[in-house]
């Protein structure tokens, strides 16, 4: 058998599985036709990574429809075929092969095959191109295309969850047409082109992208609807006021009142996900008071977590225990969080002996205020002065990676796999370790993890981790990352928000 | 007459080069930049000084306040380094809704104003003038965020018979553009009419009390006739001056007023460019509304000299 023959065979098998799959589903559950409106918060800039370097929730919930990936997330946060059929590793996990479905286009016509995913990787790992997407991607050394549609990922470190992390339409995963990228050069941004289910029928910048079913896509039986219009609705009253008037069918929300409100609400449906990462601050351990582990502590436990959990999101976030999260497969019997413990806080502050003054950066947001607010209230009720700092998101990154600190928030996102925050976080030297913190014992968990296969040693080190980090507190946690959006219950076939995303990909209308 | 315009255009020059610049300036004095904007948490000091190499940001400020102004008189504002998209194109989708709000909240805020200031000047005083000025104070006093939210709770929820969100192109669906734009009108006319309603009356109520008027008066002319045709026009020189300037205002109150209603107007790129920092399109859309500020006021010249003979002929 000649390898063209082998291929010919495996396509053959391939496209009668994909035949066979779709047959398999109740034919009539799923009605087609009409569409949906779906509000988030942000204007769209584009999706060229190298322009737009990464995607917002807008810009996620906009890609899901456009492009697709190599894999896909079930329900159970397993990866499971999307542009690639089957995946294999090495006994290093440093050697991924992929086998890529068989007959799928572009929107434009051209092929999707291995040199595809090769020309849009290495367009995002050439250094001359400067995208600031290659920290998402900077374990891939190199991506080659062992026939037509066989794609083999060489990496600099074992990663045992690939798969799953390349699920999302994160601005590094999603496939772009070559072809389309090569003719319209910096008008690619706003003229993107996928192998997704629906495609760009109109956009008026600041008002609506409108997208229309792709008449070639390669899964028959889909997508449902016959277009879906996203709209960004900076406001958040108003965004809610237009699911409740039903402008929209589906908005995406992060405001506690405006869920607890929908629950009432019979014509409305909450979905939700609690995801991985949490909602965390980053302690400078190189400046006073905080380079005194004692201070981080005493800080840590005047906090009430459940309290501030109730207060500032009437507890649908619910307190952390750890950087992990309900929705990671990282879950510690014991990750040894400090309490909630007033007299113990004011007992290590007066061991600490000098007054603790300092101050802590907050977004300038009403959000970012009351946050400030909570804590200041709890602080001082253990002897310790916060001053609030009011600045907005980019200047706080700025003083962020300056080092300019005492206390900063930041942020641990819903990934598949802890690894890569986890790594830059809190290894010794990365630049993302805003705490300047140095630890050999978690340095060496750390790379334990990373180039272990068996998952439960690796939840065994993260785990560890997640003690000493409690302990040595160079950041705390306050409460798990959350997503919600609120629909009207007639809207069907919306997945779990994993990673925020609202995908509507295969969504239809339940018209009884 | 041609001799005034060209006066007026020469202005404009020195104007619009201190605007630009100024706004080059104050924006350059903010902490943060577009690169630290587009690379969010990957912002090192690594990263930020290629993106910076990348887009031009690293010369000095007046070195690419001067490129832009050369790339201005050339009739090329730029390209925005976040979008991909040209300023001109960005303006040109935005611009149209923008103006399309100013002229309903000027047309609300005249419409409400006028009649109201006219009965209020007829008997200053009476139960009635107070009770519109007090309305006027209260509506002045409403922040417009709060109006807005007001109106979408009543018309959109409550009685469901106007849309919050729901903007679309005049050029698509005329009556749906009308019916989107509805509330959000409203909420800037709001704003506007007590100006308009205070100035008129106080001017009006002086008017009244000219001689000609009681010769008007004497001659047996209907009161109808004299407010509307003797008195309101020579009462309306201040109020044209108080709408020139309050278009400036206005533009203040649609950057909120957008942003709630969903509306893609220049308001709201400008307020996202001032956000992530993307100077290109914030220095086109500043140049645009200063360029529309002062020709709005260079209008409002013009007609005031139409107005007023005294004006016309140098005679003031």
């Amino acid at each position: 058998m000649t390898p063209l023959d082998r291929n010919g065979a495996l396509r053959s098998i391939a496209l009668a599985a994909i035949l066979a799959a779709s047959l398999a589903l109740p034919a009539s559950a799923q009605t087609r036709g009409g569409s949906a409106t779906l509000g988030v918060e942000q204007d769209i800039a584009g999706f060229d990574p190298l322009t737009v370097g990464v995607y917002d929730t807008g810009q996620e919930a906009t890609a899901v429809l456009i492009f697709e990936t190599l894999t896909r997330l079930d329900d159970s946060g397993k990866p499971v075929p999307g542009l690639a059929l089957s995946w294999e590793h090495s006994a290093d996990f440093k050697t991924w092969t992929y086998k890529l479905r068989p007959g799928v286009t572009f929107q434009d016509g051209s092929p999707f095959n291995a040199q595809t995913i090769v020309s849009n990787t290495q367009r995002m790992l050439d250094p001359n191109n400067h995208c600031r997407c290659v920290f998402y991607i900077s374990f891939i050394d190199h991506v080659e295309a062992a026939d037509d549609l066989t794609v083999v990922f060489h990496l600099k470190y074992p990663q045992p969850n690939l798969p799953a992390l390349q699920a999302p339409v994160t601005v590094t995963n999603v496939i772009h047409s070559p072809k389309a990228i090569e003719a319209m050069k910096e008008g690619y941004n706003r003229h993107p082109v996928g192998t997704g289910p629906f495609q760009i029928k109109s956009w008026q910048s600041g008002d609506r992208i409108v997208l229309e079913r792709n008449p070639h896509y390669w899964d028959k039986a889909r997508p449902y609807l016959d277009e879906i219009t996203i709209r960004p609705l900076p406001d958040n009253t108003a965004r809610f006021a237009s699911v409740q008037s039903g402008e929209t069918d589906i908005i995406w929300t992060d405001r506690a009142e405006d869920i607890v409100k929908a629950r009432k609400i019979p014509s409305l449906i909450v979905h939700e996900y609690a995801g991985s990462g949490a909602q965390v601050y980053a302690f400078n351990t190189k400046v006073p008071p905080f380079d005194d582990v004692r201070v981080r502590q005493a800080v840590r436990m005047a906090v009430d977590l459940n309290a501030y959990s109730k207060a500032e999101f009437d507890g649908l976030w619910q307190p952390a225990k750890d950087p992990f999260g309900p929705g990671s497969f990282v879950q510690c019997k014991d990750a040894g969080a400090l309490p909630y413990d007033p007299a113990k806080a004011k007992a290590l502050l007066r061991d600490y002996g000098k007054p603790v003054a300092f101050k802590m950066e907050v977004t300038a947001t009403p959000r970012g205020r009351e946050v400030g607010q909570i804590f200041q209230e709890f602080w001082r009720d253990v002897g310790a002065e916060m001053t609030i700092d009011q600045i907005d998101q980019t200047a706080l990154v700025t003083k962020a990676f300056r080092r300019d600190f005492q206390l900063t928030p930041w942020r641990i996102i819903d990934l598949a796999d802890p690894d890569p925050q986890m790594y830059a976080n809190f290894h010794t030297g990365s630049p993302v370790n805003l705490a300047n913190y140095s630890n050999p014992e978690v340095d060496r968990l750390l790379d334990d993890a990373r180039s272990s296969a068996d998952q439960e040693k690796r939840v065994d080190d993260y785990c560890r981790i997640a003690k000493i980090l409690n302990q040595e507190v160079p950041w705390f946690w306050t409460v798990d990352n959350h997503y919600f959006s609120i629909a009207k219950p007639q809207l069907k076939g919306i997945p779990k928000q994993f990673s925020d995303i609202i995908d509507l990909s295969g969504a239809w209308w339940d018209k009884k | 007459m041609l001799g005034l315009i060209g006066r007026k255009l020469v202005y404009l020059v020195p104007v619009l080069l201190a605007v630009t610049a100024l706004t080059f300036l104050i924006a350059g004095l903010l902490p943060g930049d577009l690169a630290i904007a587009m690379l969010g948490d990957q912002a090192t000091p690594e990263n930020v000084a290629a993106l910076h190499k990348k887009l031009g940001l690293d010369l000095p400020l007046w070195q690419q306040y001067l490129h832009w102004l050369g790339g201005v008189l050339g009739g090329d504002l730029g390209t925005s380094h976040r979008t991909g998209e040209t300023v001109l194109h960005a303006i040109a989708g935005r611009l149209p809704v923008s103006l399309e709000l100013l002229v309903m909240a000027e047309l609300g805020g005249i419409a409400l104003g006028v009649p109201l200031a006219i009965l209020c000047a007829v008997r200053p005083g009476s139960p009635f003038d107070r009770a519109v000025s007090g309305v006027a104070f209260a509506s002045l006093s409403v922040p417009p965020f709060m109006l807005a939210i007001l109106l979408i709770f009543v018309f959109a929820l409550r009685l469901g018979v106007l849309p919050a969100t729901a903007y679309v192109p005049f050029s698509q669906d005329a009556l749906g553009n009308l019916r989107a734009m509805a509330l959000p009108g409203a909420t800037l006319a709001l704003l506007e009419w007590p100006g308009v309603m205070r100035v008129l009356r106080s001017d009006m109520i002086s008017t009244l009390q000219e001689d000609y008027i009681a010769m008007a008066r004497a001659k047996g002319l209907t009161a109808r006739r004299i407010l509307l045709v003797h008195a309101l026009k020579p009462s309306s020189l201040t109020l044209i001056t108080v709408v020139g300037v309050n278009i400036g205002r206005l533009i203040g109150g649609a950057v909120i007023t957008e942003a709630i209603f969903a509306l893609p107007g220049m308001g709201r790129l400008l307020v996202e460019a001032i956000y992530l920092r993307d100077f290109v399109v914030l220095q086109g859309g500043v140049l645009f509304v200063a360029v529309g500020f002062v020709l709005i006021n260079f209008v409002v010249d013009l007609l005031y000299a139409a107005l007023d003979p005294r004006i016309r002929h140098g005679r003031a």
